[in-house]
């Protein structure tokens, strides 16, 4: 027992090993993607989640909050994507800095603008929605850069010697983003007005910039599962309105999607939920290339 | 038991509010042969899904309110919280409970039990939560209980510091004694409908709470490992004096891999029992869990073992004893979840229940649980206790639980 505390001891006081000047953790691998994007040398980046996941339903381990003790900065989504489990891993982290409000602390979602805000009474007779509009926005190509310029600002702010690099990088993110818009938009151009079905309304933004328009979700409202009723319904709106692809996310269930592709003739396109969520998907702009090259593919 | 979960999906769905497909356009009228096709595809869609017939479904109404895809002008809109109100919410929950034998007075316990032989129903409790940051450098969290017979009590009430250095972290207030994963986590995050029965008979009749202080800190290690002293005032058992209890817990947590998680956790508790006596209570508990990351499924195997002991208390010690229990749990995904638990403890006193009997009772439970949403759960649980007498006896117990207000943190 002793020793136990001499090792503990040692340990509370010890200098942390060398690193990089700040560290970054992010709750989503797509955001931690922008991260490094602009932080280069300049600040380790981690996320909690891993790109397989669905973020709305991180388990709260608080094995997580080790990763949060030591961070310079929290950059979470926000918009109560991860209302389930980052605040109880923030508190227990103990860190001032990252707490709501705090210097190192940065949502987001103030960044962008913000699409399917409820509008007329909100409660949950309309399902688990987000009360203050949809947080899915990183899907936008468009808005990713302004999230990128954020987290530059922020981390010039908490590191005025490196402010000069950060905002390089955001800028040459932004010009990459830039032609790289150029090639998804001579993709998507062809498509412009095609409707799809979406599982979760996971898609809002990508298809808002995409051109393409959601005919419905597979859940009735946001976190119910889908009755057969509903189902029978999207068949019959699907060959109606000439729906042509069933669109979700690796970490749902696609039983749903599936069985009303095959009914209704559409083709199931089964996407990576976040950068990671495919072993292909391994950096922000190969994630938005697999989005448009599978849409693509399936309503060409 | 998926025909119980069919059956309970059709009792629950008449009880959720009928609400909306979302995009259903108002211009959607139908022919007869449509409807026709529509019947037909609904069938063969229930049927595909393994989920009866189609008219077990819920039909979805109109909707009252969409998420419009419109644009906001900030991230942040001005339906995100209403200025400086803290995230109020409110949980209810009521049983069903059919018991063969009195177990109210030959295996007395904390959760709902009947009439031996009649089934009755029972209020169990209304939660009420209220939680925010008080300042940028504490916040706090409040639990109001409103009780069988109509009471309300302050469940817990404590304000926790949020950035003292080194790890530190203190927590002022009433709460809950840290004492293993079932005392200090309310009833509704539990897997069970119940506590163990090793808990009530060793811990507590309730929960072991009171005022007092908890200073914890989190060592600078590569897993998770924190350390809890308590100091706190405490009544056991319902007509207990309030008295000082100490308690010191070390609780870890190891990240096998990005699926599985293992912990162990050591507790001690000392209570001053007057006149120089106390009541020491040890504890250990093991949990593991896992839960691959791309999916709801999970599987958790949770474990606790509870020793008591009354240091100079004279003659009277008979409430010496140990208890333990173990489970296993089952998230079938989203809506669903099974387990199978096995509780030891020692027996109670027919003449007189919050004492000891000698001798063991055990008792083995199954629970089913639907979750219709994240914000109702449907569960049903049978027990089946035998007490070192022979006596044995069974129970079934429904239960129904809603959660209204802000989203509250998923347990783990």
């Amino acid at each position: 027992m002793r020793h136990l505390f001499a090792v503990l001891l040692l340990a509370a006081v010890a200098p942390s090993p060398a690193r990089a000047a700040l560290h970054v953790v992010t709750t989503t691998e797509g955001l931690a993607a922008l991260a490094r994007e602009v932080a280069g040398d300049g600040a380790s980046v981690e996320s909690l989640s891993r790109g397989t996941q669905d973020p709305h339903f991180v388990d709260a381990n608080p094995i997580l909050a080790l990763k949060l003790r030591g961070a310079d900065l929290l950059v979470d989504v926000g918009l109560d994507l991860e209302i389930g489990w980052l605040p109880p891993l923030v508190t227990q982290s103990r860190n001032a800095r990252i707490q709501p409000g705090g210097p190192g602390r940065l949502t987001a979602a103030s960044a962008v603008t913000v699409l399917d805000v409820p509008t007329g009474p909100v409660d949950r007779s309309v399902g688990d929605l987000h009360p203050a509009g949809n947080p899915h926005f990183l899907a936008d190509p468009r808005r990713a850069v302004r999230v990128a310029g954020a987290i530059a600002e922020r981390l010039a702010a908490l590191d005025p010697g490196g402010a000069a690099a950060y905002r390089g990088r955001a800028a040459a993110f932004a010009k990459r983003m830039d032609a790289a818009l150029a090639r998804w938009g001579a993709a998507l151009a062809p498509l412009k007005g095609r409707a799809v079905f979406t599982h979760h309304r996971t898609l809002v933004y990508f298809l808002d910039w995409a051109g393409l328009r959601s005919d419905g979700e597979m859940e009735p409202r946001p976190g119910t599962p889908p009755p057969p009723a509903h189902l029978a319904d999207l068949v019959q709106r699907a060959k109606r309105d000439g729906v042509r692809a069933c669109l979700v996310e690796g970490y749902y269930d696609p039983r749903s999607d599936a069985l009303v592709a095959r009914l209704s003739g559409a083709k199931l396109v089964v996407l990576p939920g976040d950068v990671g969520g495919d072993p292909a998907a391994s950096g922000y702009e190969r994630w938005i290339d697999l989005l448009v090259g599978r849409v693509a593919e399936a309503l060409r | 038991m998926h025909r119980w979960f069919v059956a309970g999906a059709l009792a629950a769905a008449s009880i959720v509010p009928a609400t909306a497909v979302g995009e259903e356009p108002a211009q959607d009228v139908r022919t007869k042969g449509q409807e026709q096709e529509r019947r037909q595809l609904e069938e063969q869609i229930a049927k595909e899904l393994g989920q009866g017939a189609a008219a077990t479904a819920p039909e979805p109404a109109a909707a009252s309110a969409q998420p419009a895809a419109q644009a906001g002008t900030g991230g942040l809109g001005p339906l995100a919280r209403l200025v400086l109100l803290p995230d109020i919410s409110a949980i209810g929950s009521f049983a069903g409970v059919y018991d063969s034998w009195d177990a109210g007075r030959l295996s007395p316990r904390s959760g709902p039990t009947g009439p031996a032989g009649k089934p009755a129903f029972l209020f169990q409790e209304l939660e009420l939560g209220l939680q925010s940051v008080v300042d940028p450098y504490v916040r706090a969290d409040v639990f109001v209980s409103f009780g069988r017979d109509g009471s309300a009590s302050v469940e817990e009430a404590y304000a926790t510091t949020l950035g003292l250095p080194a790890g530190l972290q203190l927590r002022a207030g009433t709460f809950f004694t840290p004492i293993g994963r079932v005392n200090s986590t309310h009833p509704h995050t539990w897997d069970f409908l119940d506590a163990p029965l090793a808990h009530d008979r060793i811990v507590s009749g309730d929960k072991l709470a009171g005022p007092g202080v908890d200073a914890s800190w989190l060592a600078p290690l590569p897993w998770f490992a924190e350390v809890h002293l308590v100091a706190q005032s405490t009544a056991p058992f319902e007509g207990d004096p309030e008295r000082l209890t100490g308690t010191a817990r070390v609780s870890q947590l190891f990240a096998l891999s990005d699926a599985a998680t293992a912990g162990v956790g050591l507790t001690a508790t000392r209570r001053d029992e007057g006149t120089g006596a106390f009541r020491d209570v040890a504890a250990v508990d093991l949990f593991a869990k896992y839960r691959p990351p791309a999916g709801r499924a999970y599987l958790t195997l949770q474990g606790e073992l509870y020793a008591r002991r009354f240091r100079g208390a004279g003659p009277a010690d008979t409430g010496d004893g140990w208890g333990a229990y173990a489970q296993l749990f089952w998230r079938q995904g989203a809506w669903l979840g099974y387990g199978v638990r096995w509780d030891r403890a020692p027996a109670a006193d027919p003449l007189a229940p919050a004492s000891l009997a000698g001798g063991v009772e055990r008792r083995w439970s199954a629970v089913g649980d639907w979750f219709a949403t994240e914000f109702q759960r449907l569960g049903l649980q049978i027990g089946w206790d035998r007490r070192p007498d022979g006596a044995d006896g069974w129970e079934a117990l429904l239960h129904y639980e809603f959660i209204i207000g802000a989203h509250g943190a998923h347990p783990f």
